[in-house]
């Protein structure tokens, strides 16, 4: 391997460093959930360059098992979002004037 | 050399996609970014001879999860501001040299143990293969394999329990 493993796990470092300043910075949940997505996606690389490293496929079997608890995640996730936010959205027709003419 | 070359791109795109996931305004444009973040880690699991998970990677993340993402920018409205009450207030301060802590220490341990013997990676014998996958699962992961379709199924139970609630407190049914 030319790349060595130290390289991927700075760059996994880098992801997951870049993921928390979104989580501290962000006030939207919905791009609180984005940033989570940055973190998990860090730890999957290191997950897997790992698995390359000691040519086992147990770190990608981990990483695979990440990947689904991600998605659950989104989907209680962003189905919390639209349940809070949903409610508060104001309805009113003065507002829907995209089709004047 | 190809794997030099794939990881530079793949680094550079990792990082500057996920850059603009944290710090575009635009939360569809953040989203966005988040696919090019995704593809760009695909391409290293492909680097890294992980094939099986790569794939996976472009159809259960930026196939499936940041359409669902989309789908909800655009039902909220994506211009929207959508703020919570600050958590955090004025804990902030310790919660910002907990994050550059975190990435001190990460970089002191990474640092310190690529400087050890032993990090050459080993010939490739074909564990990134969807048939070696496949066997690990259901050999040495079986409980974790079971585990999975229960979340799955927990997720998907929960997310129609919510759904449900915020149409009846609308009025429907």
């Amino acid at each position: 391997m030319s790349v060595p493993i130290g390289a991927y796990l700075l760059l996994s470092l880098a992801l997951l460093v870049l993921g928390l300043i979104g989580v501290m910075r962000r006030r939207n949940p919905l791009m609180l959930l984005l940033s989570v997505e940055l973190m998990l996606n860090a730890g999957n690389i290191a997950l897997i360059g790992f698995s390359r490293q000691w040519d086992d496929t147990s770190g990608q079997v981990f990483a695979l098992v990440v990947m689904v608890v991600a998605a659950a995640e989104v989907v209680i996730g962003l189905g919390l979002v639209v349940a809070i936010f949903r409610s508060r959205t104001d309805l009113d027709v003065d507002d829907l004037s995209s089709m004047r003419g | 050399m190809g794997e030099k070359i794939t990881f530079a791109v793949a680094a550079i795109g990792t990082l500057g996609f996920g850059t603009g996931v944290v710090f575009f305004r635009d939360a569809f444009r953040a989203a966005v970014s988040l696919i090019g973040a995704l593809l760009s880690v695909a391409l290293l699991f492909i680097a890294l001879l992980a094939p099986f998970a790569a794939a996976v990677q472009v159809i259960v993340y930026a196939g499936a999860i940041v359409v669902m993402f989309l789908f909800v920018i655009a039902y909220l409205g994506g211009h929207r501001e959508i703020t919570t009450f600050d958590r955090l207030d004025r804990w902030q301060v310790i919660g910002w040299l907990g994050v550059m802590g975190l990435g001190a220490l990460g970089a002191v341990a990474v640092l310190d143990s690529t400087a050890g013997p032993g990090w050459a990676a080993p010939a490739a014998t074909g564990t990134g293969s969807p048939a070696a996958i496949g066997d690990a699962f259901l050999s040495g992961h079986l409980l974790a394999f079971e585990v999975t379709s229960l979340v799955l199924l927990v997720a998907a139970v929960g997310a129609v329990i919510l759904a449900k609630g915020a149409v009846q407190r609308e009025g429907g049914r």
